[in-house]
């Protein structure tokens, strides 16, 4: 490993996954030892450096490691076979804490410390945001898997990339047409009353509106609430679906609680898997949720006709059949989101190959290659489906899943079309210098 | 290095920053996706009889106590099983073993892996040395007294350079422990409201001046004065050994006690030390309110959206000051209602630094229940990046590229057990402190009316202490 210097030798080795991850050292300590400069002279041997902005700890922290499992698998797959332009892949973590004001200073690191390629990796909105002008001023190609519509709405900067995931907007729009045909008409919305929940109570009710279905009330819950049942008499008691999207720590007890409202007789339910992402569908409590349905990115559990790539992407990342951990059947992963990691660094692939990227001094030709860039084929780069993308708005779009809880587990009943997300531009990133 | 260091530019951005967050907060909708998490399964359980349970058990022991003639309690706890002795001479060696490993960290801090789930010096300090000597300390009495990275060089350089045991200097008494106390509040503000305590390089900048720090003072003032005035893990150890069911006495001679029977050996503590205690069972117990749904709707903070601990430095700090403030106020309240009640002669300072021996036990039953669950995750994660610490591929142990099983603190079943060794911990803790002051009442007051008297009020206190730990564990945090 080490070479006759006694310096580590990236050239001579095939990265672990481990190693990979890890990076070799920081560019703290890279920037001390005096065998850095040999790749100044040899920069088609050195690695591709790529700044994964991580939740390491914070709330994100649940999220977050899954995302470097997941990362970590892509970085392996993608030096095994060869890296990026032929260079081999190296993967620095910086914890960001899921905090927006330690995120940009992360973006700064990743920009004045280590010198990375590309940022990429952050999930958390907030984050996302809170990022994104420091991306902008270092001139960073960041690229997120957050599935927030921010990247989308065109209200960050030319840096800014989700390639490797659909957004929110997309995915509420896209279970309209399932929801109106099959569950019911008549649809009664329960989110937390912020921003997350303020995207299914917006895009939700024209969605369904197209659809000759109805949103007929909308239950905004304070995010601090623990229990709901005083909040139920206000389902209206037409209602054909409630569309629910409750987050945080007290899922399981609105679950519980609407179960015993409504005993055996309920209406149908619609729900988005954030609510019980990393969390196990048989928890005590969940047991209300047994014949409902669930908008799902990528599906947690295997399925009966996965294609050949999914079957290979999860078994790189390590899930078994129920999206759980293999070897560890109770830590269930983050599977609806996860797999955008994955699918983001192929693009990244993609698109330095496109642009001949050869360091730094090449972001801004990434940054146009990337927006070239139309459409993602399903296969072992996507395995979650195939996706088109929009280079004006740096966002993706993709088919969605639409399961049902059948036996103790997700069953993908329905998915979707790409045209069932598409909406109209909000803009035009490409207007932007560089 | 760090993010606090590497330049202004980063923090003079800070407020154009947070006035673009603040407005693109405004006009873009963030979703954030709130982990449902374990404290999910805590919510269904019947924490509410815990609560009143734990209450009626603290109570119980109180009057149980109460009836039991001090004579007998007084032989039970002093019996002693004797053990072996052990000889003094490895104590240099394995405090030098120990600075090497902690030189090797904070190396590996610098230049290794900047994760800090791969670098092995934010686990080391925060998971085995914080959470998990803490716990040994309480359990196998002293260890840190041979462990820690200071004797063994001290020494080293006495020896080499010759110099004396007592230091140059000398600290004046009425300094007590007052720098141990300011030391571990810095040391309690950079865990629990600096932004990134767990960035590597800034631990080990902080981590690597603090030793430089306290290894002068050490040949200043020499080492024992220092280790018991001013090295805040040192007080802070020592303190939490003295509960351990380990005791090595004066020749040597290990010996096995009673848990917390070294106590009722202590002398009253100085003021000082009174707030050395107190402020370490606060912090801990701040650091579990920190998080509450009840704590962030105080600064109107949405717990399902974190804005993350930089946004929140303001309110910890208020916070963590308030809650020190608070407990060391209470309970200076109770220990002078029990002597007004009790009629004592004796003064408020004296019967207060007897009595807070009683929140060592407490203290501890925080610290298992609060770490509990970053021991059995973060301990795992340590163990791996201990194998390769400077992230060059090694494989030292064996263990760099062990699966981490974080299933094993997930789901409903993991949910209930681990609730029930955090309650049980907070209980035994508060049962074990009644047990503790009820032992100390009797040193001033003779009279068993008096005694428990002289107890009532610190009971009370104890009591709502219990519901108020096992509230901590049972409300929806974030996170």
């Amino acid at each position: 490993m080490a070479d006759k210097n006694g310096f580590f030798d990236l050239s001579k080795t095939t990265l672990t996954r481990r190693t990979a991850l890890k990076g070799l050292a920081a560019g703290a300590g890279l920037a001390v030892a005096p065998g850095f400069v040999r790749y100044s002279q040899a920069q088609s041997s050195a690695p591709i450096k790529i700044g994964f902005q991580s939740h390491r700890t914070g709330i994100g922290a649940a999220y977050g490691r899954w995302y470097e499992k997941t990362t970590a698998a892509a970085v392996k797959a993608i030096n095994a076979a060869g890296g990026i332009n032929g260079r081999q892949v190296e993967v620095i973590i910086e914890d960001d804490g899921t905090d927006p004001g330690r995120g940009a200073e992360v973006v700064g690191k990743f920009a004045t410390q280590h010198k990375t390629d590309i940022v990429f990796g952050t999930l958390f909105s907030h984050v996302v945001i809170g990022s994104a002008p420091a991306a902008g001023e270092n001139k960073m190609p960041y690229f997120v898997v957050s599935e927030g519509h921010h990247v989308a709405s065109t209200k960050l900067n030319r840096y800014v990339f989700q390639p490797g995931i659909t957004d929110v907007k997309s995915q509420i729009q896209s279970m309209a047409p399932w929801i109106a045909a099959n569950a019911g008409k008549k649809v009664t919305q329960i989110f937390p009353d912020f921003a997350f929940g303020y995207d299914h109570r917006d895009y939700l009710p024209p969605a369904l509106k197209a659809q000759g279905a109805e949103v007929i009330a909308q239950i905004a819950i304070p995010p601090t609430e623990s229990s709901f049942t005083k909040y139920f008499p206000q389902i209206p008691a037409e209602t054909e679906v409630i569309y629910h999207v409750m987050v945080g720590p007290a899922v399981l007890t609105f679950v519980k609680e609407l179960g015993e409202f409504y005993g055996s007789n309920r209406p149908q339910l619609f729900g988005f898997i954030d609510s019980l992402e990393a969390t196990d569908i048989n928890s005590p409590g969940l047991e209300f949720l047994d014949g409902s349905h669930f908008w799902e990115g990528s599906p947690r559990y295997a399925q009966a006709n996965d294609s050949e790539a999914q079957k290979a992407y999860r078994a790189a990342v390590g899930i078994d059949d129920n999206g759980a951990a293999v070897g560890d059947p109770k830590d269930v992963s983050t599977a609806a989101h996860m797999f955008g990691c994955w699918e983001t660094l192929y693009v990244v692939k993609k698109a330095m190959e496109d642009a001949g990227y050869k360091g730094p001094e090449d972001r801004a030709k990434l940054v146009e290659a990337t927006e070239a860039l139309t459409e993602f084929a399903e296969g072992p780069e996507h395995p979650q489906g195939p996706k088109t993308f929009n280079g004006k708005i740096h966002q993706c779009f993709g088919i969605q899943n639409i399961s049902k809880v059948e036996g103790g587990k997700l069953k993908v009943v329905h998915k979707t079309k790409i045209e069932d997300g598409l909406y109209e531009a909000e803009g035009d990133y490409t207007t932007q210098a560089l | 290095m760090s993010g606090r260091t590497e330049g202004g530019a980063v923090e003079c951005r800070h407020l154009s920053l947070a006035l673009l967050l603040t407005a693109a907060s405004l006009i873009l909708p963030t979703p954030a996706l709130a982990h449902a998490s374990d404290r999910g399964h805590v919510l269904l359980l019947p924490t509410g009889y815990y609560l009143v349970g734990g209450a009626f058990a603290v109570a119980v022991s109180f009057l149980v106590l109460a009836l039991l003639p001090a004579e007998s309690l007084d032989r039970f706890w002093r019996r002693r099983l004797p053990l072996f002795a052990f000889g003094d001479v490895f104590r240099t060696i394995l405090s030098l073993i120990s600075f090497a490993g902690f030189a090797i960290l904070i190396i590996a801090g610098l230049f290794g892996s900047r994760d800090p789930l791969s670098n092995p010096l934010p686990l080391v300090i925060w998971t085995l040395l914080w959470a998990g000597v803490t716990l040994l300390q309480g359990v196998f009495g002293d260890l840190w007294s041979w462990l820690n990275p200071w004797i063994g060089p001290w020494r080293l350089v006495l020896r080499l350079w010759g110099g004396n045991n007592e230091g140059r200097w000398h600290l004046p008494q009425w300094l007590g422990c007052w720098p141990a106390v300011i030391l571990f509040f810095a040391f309690a503000w950079f865990e629990l409201i600096d932004p990134a305590p767990d960035d590597p390089a800034r631990l080990a900048l902080a981590a690597g001046l603090y030793w430089l720090f306290s290894f002068l003072a050490m040949l200043a003032f020499g080492y024992r004065a220092w280790s018991r005035s001013g090295e805040f893990l040192t007080v802070f150890f020592s303190m939490v050994a003295r509960f351990a069911i380990v005791e090595r006495n004066e020749d040597g001679r290990l010996g096995l006690c009673w848990p917390g029977a070294k106590l009722f050996a202590a002398e009253p503590l100085p003021t000082s030390g009174i707030a050395f205690l107190l402020l370490a069972l606060s912090s801990v117990s701040f650091d579990g309110l920190s998080k509450t749904f009840f704590w962030l709707g105080l600064f109107g903070i949405n717990p399902l959206e974190f804005p993350g601990r930089t946004a929140v430095v303001g309110s910890g700090t208020f916070g963590l000051v308030l809650t020190f403030v608070l407990l060391a106020a209470v309970f200076l309240l109770a220990v002078w209602l029990g002597q007004c009640l009790a009629r004592s002669d004796h003064t408020l300072g004296q019967a207060a630094g007897l009595l807070v021996w009683s929140i060592v036990p407490i203290a501890l039953a925080y610290h298992v229940a609060h770490y509990l669950t970053a021991l059995l995750i973060d301990g795992q994660y340590a163990l791996a990046a201990l194998s390769d610490p400077f992230a060059l591929g090694w494989n030292l142990f064996g263990t760099a590229d062990m699966q981490i099983e974080a299933g094993i603190v997930a789901g409903a079943d993991s949910a209930w057990w681990l609730w029930n060794v955090q309650a049980g911990a907070i209980i035994l803790g508060h049962v074990l402190a009644v047990l503790v002051a009820h032992g100390f009442a009797w040193r001033p007051h003779p009279q068993p009316s008096r005694a428990a008297l002289s107890q009532f009020p610190l009971t009370l206190l104890m009591i709502a202490y219990t519901v108020f730990g096992l509230w901590l564990l049972a409300t929806p945090t974030a996170g």
